[in-house]
This record gives C-alpha cells, structure tokens and sequence, in this order.
C-alpha cells in the first residue's frame, strides 16, 4: 500500500467517522496537546533559573514550571475552581463566561460570512464601529430615562445601534465585492485600519471623555449597562448577555438551516455558479450575508461596551480576530461556535490564571494555548479536506487512466 | 543561583508533592501553590519550613518583609522602557528591603480589573501593597479601591481619589524641555559624535509619540517648548504612530523626519522607538530615548542616542514599597515627581553623551534650575 493510498484511506476514515467517534477523536487531541505542552513546560523549566524550594522534581530532576500546576491552573482555575470546595459563581467562572459570550458573537459573525463562501477578516472593525455606535447612541438618549425602565429600554437599543451600524460597516465590503468585484479579503482588513483610524480620532477629540486620561467617550451610567443576574457583577459579566449569545446561536441555526435565505447563502458558499444558475441572486446573498456578518460583529461592540467596560476606549481587544480561529475551530457551524468560543473563553481567562499563580512567562502560555487550539482543530481540519479529496478520488478521472484510485505519478 | 548548583543543592528533596511541593517554603511568596494549600505540607522542603498553616504571617527566618503584586501596563514587560522600569523599582526593594513580589502582565484593558482582584483577594500570600502600572488601569482601580477598602494600592500615572491609593504622577513636561533645549541648542551648531552628524543647513527637529493620549501630548509640548526656548527659530515636526510596539512604524515616521531635515528625533513611543533609533543610525543623525537611559538598555543604538529622557517609575514603585515595608503608607496622596525629586531627568547617552558641548550642557543645567525655582512655566499640553 502506498502511502498516498494509505493517507487517502486516514482521510476516508475521518471523514466516515461518527459523532461519538469524532468527540473521542477531540479529546485524544485535547490530551494529546496537553502532554507535548507539559512536556514544553518542563523544557522551559530547565532553561530558566529559580530558588530550591521553587523547583518541583519529576524522575528525579529539578524543574522550575511544574507543568501539572499550569495545567490545573488554565483549566480548573478558568472555571473558578470547582472541584476545591468555596466555588463562587462570582469568581473567575464570571470571567471566562464573559469572554465566551463575547467570542460567541464574533464567532457567529465569522462563520455567517464563511458559509456563504466569503472570508470576512473585517469583524475586528464591524466590532469597533458597532462599539463606538453603541457608546454615542446609549449615551447620547440615557438622560431621558432612567431607573429600571432605563435598562430595559437601553440595552436592547444599544444592541439594536450596534448592529445597525456593525452591519452598514460590513455591507460596505458586500457592495465592493457584489458590483465592483473587489476581493473582501483586502477590503475588510482596509477597512478594518480605517475603522480603528477613526474612532481615534472621534474618541481623542470630539466625544473625548474630559475626566479621564484614557482616549475614551463618557463613561455611560450605570442603568444604561447590562444588569447583573444572580452572579458575575464584579467580574463584569452578565447573564443576560450569555443567554442573549445562546439565542443568537439557535437563531442563526436556524436562519441557516432552515430558511430560504440560509439555503441561498449556503449553495453561495458551496458552489456560487450553481446557485446563482438555480435563482439565487449572487449580489444580494453576497451583500445580505455580509451585513448580517457585520451586525453580529456590532453585537459583540455593544457587549463588551455595554457589559465590560461601560465605556468605549482605543486599544480594542482582538476579539474579531479570535473570532475567526473560533469559527474555523467549530468548523463554520453555529453550534459549534458555541462550544469553541467556551473553550476559547476557558483558555483566555485561565491564561490570567496561571500569570498569576506561577512564575510561568505569559509567552509560554501563549504557546500552550496555541498547541491545544491548533491539536484541537487539525483533526476536523483534515476532515474538511478529506471530503473534498475523497468526494473527488471516489470516482475514475480521466487523468488519472481512468482506473479507481488513479495511478501513481510522484 | 544558578540552575546547575541548585539541582546539587538540592539533591533528594524528592517528588512527594507533584503538584504543591513549592509550599511554605521560606523564600516563596508567589502564591504558586494554591494546590498545596489543602494538602497540608506536601514539599519535601528541610528544615526552616513553617508548614503552610495557611496563616498569612508566615514564620521562618527568610519571611519577605512585604508581599508586593505588581500589575503593568499593557504590553508588558519586555518594552525596554516603561514596564521595564516599574520592574527595576520592585527588583531593587527585593534586594534592598527584602520583599518578595509577583507579577502580572495584562493583555487588554479588561485584564486589569481581573489581575487587580486576584491580587486584592489573595490570603496567600497577603499582598501589602499592590502596584498598578499605567494610567488605563484608573478605571478599574476607582472600582477595585472601594470594593476592597483594606487593600493598599499604588497608581502610576494617574490619580484616583481613594483613601487606600497612593497616586505617582510625574512631570514629563518638564524632563521633555530639557531634551528639547539640548536639541535645539545642538541642532543651530555643526555638532557630529559617534555615528550621526548635525546638518547645519538645516534647523528642525522631530518628535514621534506612540498613541496619541494626553499623557504622550505632555512629552510633546515640553519638547516643542523647549526647542522653542533654545531658539525661536527651530520647528519640531510631530508624528504619531498609533501603537507603542510598531518599531517599522517609528522607523518611517523618522526616516521622513531626519529626509526633511530633522537633526535629532525624540520619542516617547515605546518598543516604537527602537525604529526611530535604527532610522537616526541609518541617517547618520541623533535621538533622544525615553523612559529609561536607552543608550544602555539598546545599546547597539548607544552611537546615536544623545541621551534620554528618563522618566523614574522605579523610583515610585520604590517609594511606595518603601512606605509599605517602614509601616508609613499613607494613602489617598498624589505624590508628584518632577525634576527637583528626579523623578524626571534628561541623562546623558552613555557613548556620545559625553561630546555634547560645554555650553550646551551649561544650559540645561541652568534651565534646570530655573523650572525647579518656577521660572520657567513648562505647558502640559501643546499649543
């Protein structure tokens, strides 16, 4: 047997493989990762120096990172600590439960645009106008109400502004592509620095907050923000915003899955010369999947300015960006999303964890988080490119000398 | 220590704890040994060990005489300016003072209320004194003050108004002058040392900030009242980046300055700056470096680097570690650090510095003087 055949067979197995299969195949990663990343542990404990009483000893060795104290860290500390007894909701579980709603959005909105076969990289900045929008506009009509009522009718406004202009951001590149063929790659990370560009400008000049140092707007009051239910107050997280996030992934399941324009944006994705023989208006599934793209990236600015930090400030963090590699992770699905974002959000908030449980540099941990993520997703990556090599090699090709499995030409 | 010699050192200390053998031992303050806590004393640690009773003062003759969590800025260590010089102020009190530190290195504004809170609740150690590092962290330190009114804190580069905070602000402004003086004065003569020369054609001047913020806009007007001071005759382009870790960025913005004529560039941007000092040595013109004596910290750029704007942070994490340990912090202060209590400075470059002319050097001196006597007014924001 060849080793192309051999590979082809690997490929076939993947992709013929069952949901049960495929879990135990993500968590033999997930382990996996995990061992080659305490083994990187070890390593960087021998190369650094530390005090005796600082080094743990395995087989008889001393090292400086123990690596099972990191491990328990990312993960037990991302989740506040479950199994140690004195679990708060309150605690760093809060933490994580926020970054995850966040990532969940920009997640959504990456893989909305992927199905229908176009790389949106400009969700970074549909999130940032999205963001400032939300900041201006909340802030802008909170003096006319107030209280309880203020809450219920200003968050869900600044959601509504923040997709509003999230998408007209990200319908900008949908027209460019639609009429003018401009490839969106190019003029979404464009925009994504004019975006950027701007709200600096705004922000260190015109709505500039005067009280503070920071380039940001007025902070909005606090009726205006995301109300805390039953936990995460102090952690800036609420769970309104997560069940909000759950309701935009069935939502969008939905739409994608089960409606006419979800089968248009998905044939746009797969085949866009057949769809648009089949009646779907290119232009339109181009322009309307784009925009929905970008109000979900606008969501996602009014959450964090609306739930995290109560005002906008320059120096977004790179969620649009963490927003692809989660989509891809989840395999463009939106139910997906939803678990990856959950580990994304465990890997980042348990990243602050172990900074601040052991001496390990933050760039380790970088590393840590890469090899998980990149282990965790390579085996679904090869089973996307499985079904296009298997789809195609299952049948004679004429190249090939027509024989099943083709000829050997390398 | 090295590591070879504490592995002998060491010896049979065994692998009892796999996961907390780190705990209570005597030199060990970083709180790494959460794990340890509950299993009792797991370390196969000789003698001198207090047995992690879970108390906060912990016995033993090697006991920190304060615990210290620092939280930097965004960017964290490693910029060679900033953070960096925070670091030098808790390194210098664990020689000195004997304290014993744990760091933090946030990646994004969020990150800061996290870090601030893990190191506000922590039992163990009990942190005495916990230093944030930068003027974003204002925010979510206002909140974290009053959530947790037992817990002293420290602020640099901005002021929050709690009883628990001690606020370090320094007068960039006035270190800014001083760099802006000597360049003005440098760049109206023919002036050549190390790797760069003046071109006496020509009199301007350039300045390359990071983000522009008011905290940045400080070392701009001080520069440009200084250049002005030196002589009215010197323009001062300015140039910013939009980022403090875009040394391709700096190089540009430089490189443009030095081809119109700009005999010496300062920076206050930063890892940016390194890029403003690889375009003066390409140049074969001069720069002025910030925050730390950059002819030191960038060597390779020491023959052109004229000198730096030093802006002391170590000096504040130092005072207030200090306070901490002597049982005087105070809280609620706005400790302001200006040339008198050389908080700012203009040092010379290591290499090159020495050449600057007499008389320029006189000058300096004297316009020293004169703004620590409040004769000189420097503004705070250009003009």
């Amino acid at each position: 047997m060849s080793v192309r055949d051999r590979g082809r067979a690997v490929l076939e197995r993947l992709v013929g493989a069952s949901a049960t299969e495929r879990i135990l195949i993500s968590t033999a990663a997930l382990v996996l990762s995990i061992l080659v990343g305490a083994v990187l542990v070890l390593i960087a404990g021998r190369m650094t120096t530390c005090t005796a009483n600082e080094a743990v000893y395995y087989f008889g060795t001393g090292f400086c990172y123990d690596p099972i104290v990191v491990f328990d860290r990312l993960f037990l500390g991302a989740l506040g600590d479950p199994f140690s007894g004195g679990w708060s909701p309150d605690g760093q579980f809060s933490v994580t439960l926020r970054e995850t709603t966040l990532l969940l959005f920009t997640g959504l909105s990456v893989a909305l645009a992927f199905r229908a076969g176009i790389f949106n990289i400009g969700t970074q900045g549909q999130m940032v106008v999205g963001a400032l929008a939300t900041a201006l506009g909340v802030l802008w009509v909170s003096p006319l109400v107030s209280g309880v009522v203020g809450t219920v009718l200003l968050v869900p406004f600044g959601i509504v502004v923040g997709a509003v202009f999230g998408g007209l951001y990200g319908a900008i590149p949908g027209l460019l592509k639609a009429y003018a063929d401009a490839n969106e790659v190019i003029t979404t990370i464009m925009l994504n620095f004019i975006a950027t560009g701007v709200a600096l400008y705004l922000v260190s000049g015109a709505f500039k907050d005067p009280e503070s140092a920071a380039n940001q707007t007025v902070p909005l009051p606090e009726y205006a923000q995301f109300p805390t239910v039953l936990f995460g107050g102090r952690q800036d997280f609420s769970l309104i915003a997560l069940a909000f996030g759950i309701l935009a992934i069935g939502g969008l399941y939905y739409l994608l899955e089960h409606t006419a324009f979800g089968y248009d944006v998905r044939t746009s994705g797969i085949q866009p010369d057949a769809a648009e023989y089949g009646g779907v208006d290119a232009a339109r599934t181009i322009v309307a999947s784009l925009t929905l793209s970008g109000a979900l990236g606008g969501i996602a600015g009014a959450m964090y300015v609306m739930m995290v930090l109560g005002t906008f400030q320059t120096g977004f963090p790179d969620y649009g960006f963490d927003g692809i590699t989660v989509s891809i992770l989840a395999g463009n699905n939106p139910l997906g999303v939803g678990i990856a974002a959950l580990l994304f959000g465990v890997l980042k908030s348990g990243t602050t964890v172990v900074q601040f449980a052991t001496d390990v540099p933050p760039q380790l941990v970088g590393v840590l988080r890469g090899l998980i993520i990149l282990f965790v997703a390579m085996p679904e990556f090869f089973r996307l490119i499985g079904k296009r090599v298997t789809d195609a090699g299952s049948k004679p090709v004429a190249t090939d000398g027509g024989r099943p499995g083709g000829e050997d030409d390398e | 220590m090295d590591r070879r010699t504490f592995v002998k050192a060491t010896g049979v200390a065994g692998i009892a704890g796999l996961a907390g053998c780190t705990g209570g031992g005597p030199s060990d303050g970083d709180g790494g040994d959460n794990s340890g806590d509950s299993s009792g004393d797991s370390g196969g640690d000789s003698s001198g060990d207090s047995g992690s009773d879970e108390t906060t003062t912990e016995s033993g003759s090697g006991d920190p005489a304060a615990n210290i969590g620092m939280v930097y800025a965004t960017g964290g260590l490693g910029d060679g300016s900033f953070n960096d010089q925070a670091q030098q102020g808790a390194l210098q009190a664990e020689e000195e003072l004997g304290i014993s530190f744990n760091e933090a290195q946030p990646d994004e504004v969020a990150e800061f209320s996290t870090f601030q809170q893990q190191f506000a609740q922590s039992t163990d150690p009990n942190y005495d004194l916990v230093c944030t590092i930068g003027f974003l962290q204002a925010d979510a330190l206002t909140e974290n003050a009053e959530e947790y009114p037992d817990q002293n804190f420290m602020l640099v580069d901005s002021v929050v108004d709690a009883p628990n905070v001690d606020n370090y602000v320094f007068a960039e402004h006035e270190g800014s002058y001083l760099g802006g003086l000597m360049a003005s004065l440098l760049t109206t003569q023919d002036f050549s040392a190390g790797a760069g020369s003046t071109d006496t054609e020509s009199t301007s001047l350039g300045f390359v900030g990071g983000v522009e913020s008011d905290l940045i806009r400080k070392f701009e007007a001080g520069f440009v009242a200084g250049a002005e001071a030196g002589n009215s005759d010197v323009e001062v382009s300015t140039n910013y980046v939009g980022d403090f870790n875009d040394p391709a960025g700096g190089r540009e913005a430089a490189t443009a300055m030095y081809n119109d004529g700009a005999d010496i560039v300062y920076h206050a941007a930063g890892n940016t700056g390194a890029g403003v000092f690889q375009a003066a040595q390409e140049e074969g013109r001069f720069a002025i470096g910030v925050d730390r004596d950059q002819s030191l910290t960038q060597e390779s750029y020491a023959d052109v680097i004229l000198a730096s704007m030093v802006k002391r942070v170590d000096t504040a994490v130092y005072g207030a570690i200090e306070s901490v340990v002597e049982d005087d912090f105070e809280g609620g202060d706005t400790i302001e650090l200006g040339l008198d209590q050389d908080g700012v400075a203009l040092v010379y470059g290591d290499q090159i510095g020495s050449e600057v002319p007499d008389d320029v050097a006189d000058e300096v001196a004297t316009a020293r003087e004169d703004i620590i006597a409040g004769d000189i007014d420097v503004p705070t924001s250009p003009q």
